[in-house]
Parts: structure tokens; C-alpha cells; sequence
């Protein structure tokens, strides 16, 4: 009877802990708008490479991911070839860095933009975070803001970055298309932050698939062991 | 008390519980010891690409390989002669002893070069002895070297540390404490003068 | 199994040596036991097994991370560059270092539990009075085990967290700054900090096991509590511990890791309570987070601290409030144990649950009047409890406890 209780209450609380982790995506007030991704496509996170060496990387780094990584990680697994003309005169070990110095960096937008290897964890929202920025930009309701700098999504709306992919007054013919880029690199950006997430959950189905087998077996020991103790 | 059905059916729990549970300790040992095998990037660096063409003719230059220090020899084709004429001085001039990691490309004209290129020489530059470096003395005769070579010096590397001698294709000379010619390690030319050795 | 391994002469030759057979006996096999302890025991051998997970992932972990907050590339510290390289390169890193996150959290939700069980069910009562105090003394390490080890990826909540709580020490009168800087090795959390840190994070663990030894062993004296919260003498409603309690709880295990698994496996930031957010931006000594919170099982005591105006009273109620946890058994003057038979001090305890529940939620958000005003109700209610449980027996009225099980 206890026991069902406190069970009742844990089962309460987790999914109390769940659904208030859901809820707070939207911390910035804003309901952020949700990117289609998906880490086990390949076709998608190379396109998300190509976005990201193309635009990003004009400004931003990702150092804990390597040009050797592109060709080692199964979900990217670049050609030689490939990975040979991204990188130029850059060893396969370095990571992939911009050619933007930071005291540059400063001199043009007031602040160093940040290192992208995580930032699909290190923002609430992640991927879903990526895409509504990059598609956020628009000309400020109350006119203070210069055009490019004002975004939607971005926590205070006023944000260094100026428009990467062009989304301000795009051709609506342009929308898909600039819709499906910041999915790519959020597709991207999400699966270099944790570059191991699918062989984890791999691994987890059958550890999991296990335990259970194990739960069951133990369950039916424990009954046989205990008919012996009279109550 | 439970009869005989149930004892048997107990005993299979038992065997069970207690088999899966050794299946789960195995397989959690796995990740454990495997995380103390050398890191990823510590692979990556098992290979080193190095640009021989930056090597000036008649230098030597130490790179790293692996954490090891290597020697690459731009030899001239003065240091080239020197190969030849004392055979008779040396340990093993055929390297047969460790030619395994070399046998692929060992042909008997360069079997006295031990280079892919003749003109460039990539050798472990670790004393067989006791993993010393040895000091280059690359010409000929006491010349320069004093009595740390022998009267009938080939050019080639003094080490140090216990006197061995080598040619300058690395081979030991007779009477080295050292029992081996410097050893080689597998490398392949990429391109005309980029080497990738590991 | 068991019975068959010490017949054997490898056995005997041990035991000649080491009296093993005798401490099998009394420890496992000879050990009597309640017989009706329903799951919420479990827990305590839940907490040995995670305490064991920690200190094996810790073990492999500390091999690769390197406590410094030397800047490297990109404003990330070799401390941070550290724990990428073993999220990424080394060899089951990811999964070595997720377990070892996830088990800190596990570890406190599986205590807490175990807490919560000794509280409804007045495990704590004479003549377990020592075991108690020693599972508190257990709990305070734990902390701060927990506390040290949230410094070491050197992100902002990092960073930020150990800043706020090294600073409450500067507000004790006289002692503080000294204090203060005694914990920070300087003037504010930096290199010096990240290194002692790592240091004691290692220390604290192997405390926590020794004093675990002492934990169990003072149980094995005094034996087990039930849910009836009476009395029991051997052969009258005990049992061995051998086999019926290590099958118990070997299946109590095995539902532990399925939803422990269930987290490392796909879920291991459990939506920012387990990992947070802001651990993932690198420290930034010239930037706070936009929203600092301890981490969840620290948020009820955070509460406890902002529900005062001064400073100083903050961090004495704050002290207070895990200090009074030691005089629990003094304060509660009841003869009956158990709840059940309790029901004035079961209405209390329950509500006393729930309110260290609204402590953490208030903790854990961002900072309103109103959740204020209702921390302030709560941190008075925790309080409240404990003041109260001296006069309780005065208008309780007991139920008729059975004098078996």
C-alpha cells in the first residue's frame, strides 16, 4: 500500500522533471520553431558540413571536431579526397578553426563569436534553438535595432551576428531552400556536440534489452526464494 | 517447502540469474579497460607526414614519430658512395635480421641503401643498444671525429653512450655493443617528396 | 552456492586464516532480518552500488582529466579541453563520464530515498540513534563530494556555483574572509580552486566508503528497523539475509539500472537537471549565466538560503537546517516508531516530503515574490517540523502497535 504510494509519487515526479525540461525550451518567451533533423542522416549532416565550412566557419570555429574526425566518424565518413580540399595547408589533426582572429573578430562584431563544438547542448532548445536563430532574423517593430542585427529568437533580440544565411527580405521562392540550410547545420551542430550519441543509443537498446531479461529473471528468483517465508 | 518441480525450476533461476549477471560484469569490464587503450587522437598521431624536400642535400633532420625520434638524411651522392666498400666491417649488411616492416619494398639493389629513395634515409634514431641517439659524423676518415671512429671510418653515426658505430645506411658496425642495424619503421611516399610514415 | 564454496579446501585454508566462515555467518547467512521490509530498503543497498559506480567511473575518469584552468583555443581551459577529449576520443569515454554525471544525480535521488524511508518509518529512533547520525554525516560528504565535483568541467555553472558558495562562507562574522580564502587558494575561484577541488573530490569518495563501512556495521549491531516499527527477536518474524535479502536486492538492483541505463543511454542531460545548460558554455569570469541554480538535489537548501534577507542569516539557516538533521532522534520523543501506527506524525512527515519538494522547485527557479513568499512558507514548515516533534507526544494519539510482525 506504501510502497504503491511512493511509487505513484516517483512516477509523479519524473514525469513532473520531463515535462518541465520540455517546457523550458521556450525560456526566452518564444516558442521556438521546431528544425526536422535527424544525426543518423548522412546525406543531411554533409550538407550541414557544407553550410557550416561555407558560412559558419567564416567566423566561427568548432576546434573539438578535426578534418581527421570527418573521415572517421561513421555518420559523416568523408572521402580523403574530400576532407583533403576543405582542410588546405591544416594537418588532419587540427581542429576545424576559423581564419578569423578573435582580435579581428572583436574589431568587427564587438565580441569573439563563440566555438560551436557544443553548442547544441550549451543552449536551451539546441538544434531547435540553431534553426529559429538563423531563421529569426527580421526588421525590428519598433525600429531601434539595425536591420541584421535584430532576431526574434535570440534572448534580448539584439544579436552580434548579422544575418548568416540571408534570411532578412529573402524571395519567397528562397524560403525552403534557406529553411532546409539552417536545418542542415542544426543537424550538424547537433550531432558534432556529442559525436558518439548514436552509437550510445545503439548500445543502449541492447543494454537495456538485457536488463530487462535480467529484471524478469530476478523477479522470478526472488518470488521462488521468498514462497519459502510464510507470512 | 517447495517440491521437486520447484526446486529444479529454482535451481534454473539460479543458474540464470547467476549466469547473466557474470554476462554483465564481462561486458562492464569491456568499456573500463578499453578506455585505458591509447585515445583517439592519440592514434591519429600514430602517423606523421613529413615533406622530405625541406631537407637540405647533406642534412639530417629528427622528426617524430609516435613519440620516437627519427632521422631523415638528405644523403648527396657523395654520402651515397660511402655505402659501399665495407661489407666486411659490418654486422648483418643485409639487414636480415629485422627486415620484416621493409621487406615489401627491400629489393637487393637498395638492400645497402635501406631507403625507398636512396637519397633519403628514414631511420629510427634509437641505439639498438640502449635507445640512444646517436651523434651523425657523416664523412669518411678520423678527420673532424678524433678517436671516437675507428682509423677506417665509413661515415656514419657514433653513439654516445656506449661507442656503436654505424654506416650511413644505419648498419652496425662489428664490435658495436649494439646488435642491430637502427631500425626502420613502414613508410610510403604520397606524393614525389611527402612521406607519411606509420 | 554459497554453501558449496565453503565446503571446499580453498575455503577452509582462508578461513583458518581470516575467520571467514564466522564473518559469513554472522554478516549473511546467520544475519536475522525482519521479514517484512517492503522495497523502500532496498534503497540502502542501491546507494553502496552507486556509491561503487562512482568511485570505479572516477578512477578511469581522473586518467584523462587534467585540473587546470590554463585559456586554451576558443576561451574553452585545458580542465574543459579535457573532458571533450574524453567525451570524444578516448575509448568509451562518452559512456565512462555519463555514468559517472548521471550516478551523482542517481546517487542522491536513491539517497533521498533512503532518507525519506528511515524518517516515515522511524528508522532513526533509539536504538538506531548512531546510525542515523552517521547516515547524516554521510549525506554532508556527499555534498560536498558532489559540490567539488561540479567544478571540474569548468563550465559557467561550474564556475558561477562554486563563486556563490565560497562567497557564503565570507559571510560568517570574524572567520568568513579567512575562510573564504581558504577554500578558493585565492582571491576569488580560479586555478588554485579547480586543483584542491580535484583533489578533494578524490579524497571525499574514499571517506564516503570508509564511513559507509561504520554505517553498515553500526546497522549490524543494532539490525534492521521494519515498517511496523517494532521490536523483532530472533526466530520471530526474521529471516537470514542469505539468500532471501541478497536476491531481494539483487532484483532491486536490476530495476535500478534499467532506469539508470534508460538515462545514460538516452537521456544523460535529463533536459538540463542532470548535466545543466550552462556547464556546456565555457567558464567565464567576466559573464554570470543568465540564471544560476544549483543543481537539482542541492536546490532545497539554495532555497532555504534566499528565503532570508541577510546574508548571514541565510547561510546560518542554511547550516541549521542540515545541522538539525543530526538531533532528529533527540527531538522526536515518541515511543512508537512507525507512521503507521503515528497519525499525526504521519500527516507532519508527508508534508515535510512535500515541502523539501517545493524547497527544490522554488531552488530551482528563477527568482519571483511568489515564489519566495512560498519558499519562505516552506523553509519555515522544514523548520517547523522538527521545533514541533518535542511537544508531539503530548496530543498524539498513538494507534495500538502489535507486539509481532
Amino acid at each position: 500500500m506504501k510502497l504503491k504510494n511512493i511509487l505513484m509519487a516517483v512516477v509523479a515526479m519524473t514525469s513532473l522533471m520531463v515535462a518541465s525540461g520540455a517546457v523550458q525550451a521556450n525560456e526566452h518567451g518564444v516558442a521556438l520553431k521546431h528544425a526536422e533533423i535527424d544525426v543518423t542522416d548522412q546525406e543531411q549532416l554533409r550538407r550541414g558540413l557544407t553550410v557550416f565550412t561555407d558560412v559558419c566557419m567564416g567566423c566561427h570555429s568548432a576546434k573539438y571536431i578535426t578534418y581527421k574526425g570527418l573521415m572517421d566518424y561513421p555518420e559523416l565518413s568523408l572521402s580523403r579526397e574530400a576532407v583533403d580540399e576543405l582542410r588546405g595547408e591544416h594537418p588532419l589533426t587540427a581542429g576545424l578553426i576559423t581564419d578569423l582572429s578573435p582580435e579581428d573578430a572583436k574589431v568587427s562584431y564587438g565580441k569573439v563569436p563563440p566555438d560551436l563544438s557544443v553548442i547544441a547542448n550549451a543552449r536551451r532548445g539546441g538544434p531547435d534553438y540553431i534553426y529559429s536563430v538563423l531563421t529569426g532574423f527580421e526588421h525590428d517593430p519598433a525600429g531601434k535595432v539595425p536591420d541584421g542585427n535584430f532576431n526574434e529568437y535570440f534572448p534580448g533580440n539584439r544579436i552580434a551576428m548579422p544575418d548568416p544565411l540571408g534570411w532578412l527580405d529573402h524571395d519567397e521562392a528562397d524560403t525552403a531552400e534557406l529553411e532546409a540550410q539552417a536545418q542542415d547545420v542544426a543537424a550538424f551542430l547537433a550531432f558534432i556536440a556529442d559525436p558518439h550519441q548514436n552509437e550510445r543509443r545503439i548500445i543502449g537498446c541492447w543494454v537495456l534489452g538485457f536488463l530487462v531479461v535480467l529484471t524478469l529473471v530476478l523477479y522470478l528468483l526472488k518470488k521462488s526464494v521468498w514462497s519459502d517465508v510464510k507470512h | 517447502m517447495t517440491d521437486q518441480a520447484d526446486q529444479s525450476r529454482r535451481n534454473f533461476l539460479y543458474v540464470a540469474a547467476g549466469g547473466m549477471g557474470a554476462v554483465a560484469a564481462g561486458a562492464t569490464i569491456v568499456p573500463f579497460i578499453g578506455s585505458m587503450m591509447p585515445a583517439a587522437d592519440t592514434l591519429a598521431a600514430a602517423k606523421t607526414e613529413f615533406d622530405v624536400a625541406t631537407v637540405e642535400p647533406g642534412q639530417l633532420v629528427v622528426i617524430q614519430w609516435q613519440g620516437k625520434p627519427v632521422f631523415v638524411v638528405h644523403r648527396t651522392e657523395e654520402l651515397l658512395k660511402q655505402v659501399d666498400g665495407h661489407d666486411e666491417m659490418l654486422k648483418d649488411p643485409n639487414s636480415e635480421a629485422i627486415e620484416a616492416v621493409s621487406a615489401e619494398w627491400m629489393t637487393p639493389e637498395n638492400r645497402k641503401y635501406r631507403a625507398i629513395k636512396p637519397e633519403y634515409l628514414i631511420v629510427v634514431a634509437s641505439c639498438t643498444h640502449l635507445r640512444w641517439i646517436p651523434l651523425f659524423k657523416q664523412t669518411a676518415g678520423r678527420k673532424g671525429w678524433g678517436d671516437s671512429v675507428p682509423e677506417d671510418w665509413p661515415g656514419g653515426w657514433h653513439c654516445p653512450c656506449h661507442g656503436s658505430l654505424y654506416d650511413i645506411s644505419a648498419r652496425v658496425i662489428n664490435g658495436s655493443p649494439a646488435p642491430h642495424n637502427l631500425h626502420l619503421m613502414p613508410y610510403k611516399y604520397m606524393t614525389d617528396t611527402k612521406v607519411v610514415i606509420g | 552456492m554459497l554453501e558449496k564454496m565453503m565446503k571446499t579446501r580453498l575455503f577452509a585454508w582462508i578461513d583458518e586464516r581470516t575467520g571467514a566462515e564466522a564473518i559469513i555467518k554472522s554478516q549473511l547467512t546467520e544475519y536475522q532480518v525482519p521479514k517484512n521490509l517492503n522495497y523502500m530498503w532496498n534503497f540502502g543497498s542501491l546507494a553502496l552500488l552507486v556509491l561503487t559506480l562512482q568511485i570505479l567511473t572516477g578512477i578511469f575518469l581522473a586518467m584523462y582529466y587534467k585540473p587546470s584552468a590554463a585559456l586554451t583555443y576558443g576561451g574553452y581551459t585545458v580542465a574543459f579541453d579535457s573532458v571533450e577529449r574524453i567525451m570524444r576520443d578516448v575509448n568509451f569515454g562518452w559512456l565512462i563520464r555519463y555514468m559517472h554525471a548521471v550516478g551523482a544525480s542517481a546517487f542522491f535521488v536513491v539517497v533521498y530515498m533512503h532518507i525519506a524511508r528511515g524518517m516515515y518509518y522511524g528508522s532513526y529512533k533509539g536504538p538506531r540513534e548512531l546510525l542515523w547520525i552517521i547516515g547524516v554525516v554521510i549525506l554532508l560528504i556527499m555534498q560536498g563530494a558532489a559540490f567539488f565535483g561540479y567544478l571540474l568541467p569548468w563550465g559557467q555553472m561550474s564556475f558561477w556555483g562554486a563563486t556563490v558558495i565560497t562567497n557564503l562562507f565570507g559571510a560568517l562574522p570574524v572567520l568568513g574572509e579567512y575562510l573564504q580564502q581558504l577554500l578558493r587558494g585565492g582571491f576569488a575561484v580560479g586555478d588554485p580552486t579547480l586543483n584542491r577541488f580535484f583533489s578533494l573530490h578524490y579524497l571525499f569518495p574514499l571517506l564516503l566508503a570508509a564511513i559507509v563501512g561504520g554505517h553498515i556495521h553500526a546497522l549490524h549491531v543494532v539490525h534492521s528497523n521494519n515498517p511496523e516499527g517494532i521490536d523483532v527477536h530472533e526466530g520471530q518474524g526474521t529471516i537470514p539475509f542469505h539468500p532471501y535479502y541478497t536476491i531481494k536486492d539483487a532484483f532491486g538492483v536490476a530495476v535500478f539500472l534499467l532506469f539508470y541505463c534508460y538515462v545514460v543511454f538516452f537521456n544523460p542531460q535529463m533536459g538540463g537537471y542532470f548535466i545543466e545548460v550552462d556547464n556546456y558554455v565555457p567558464a567565464n569570469n567576466l559573464q554570470t549565466p543568465a540564471h544560476i541554480a544549483p543543481v537539482w538535489y542541492l536546490t532545497p537548501w539554495y532555497t532555504i538560503l534566499r528565503s532570508f534577507e541577510s546574508k548571514l542569516l541565510g547561510v546560518l539557516a542554511m547550516g541549521a537546517s542540515l545541522a538539525i538533521l543530526f538531533l532528529l532522534p533527540f527531538l522526536d520523543r515518541s515511543k512508537v516508531r512507525s507512521s503507521r501506527y503515528r497519525p499525526v506524525y504521519r500527516q507532519m512527515v508527508i508534508l515535510f516530503f512535500i515541502t523539501v519538494i517545493v524547497l527544490g522547485y522554488c531552488g530551482h527557479s528563477a527568482p519571483t515574490p511568489t515564489l519566495k513568499l512560498v519558499g519562505q512558507i516552506a523553509t519555515t514548515y522544514y523548520f517547523a517540523f522538527f521545533l514541533l516533534l518535542p511537544f508531539l507526544p503530548k496530543f498524539e494519539k498513538t494507534k495500538n502497535v502489535p507486539d509481532h510482525i
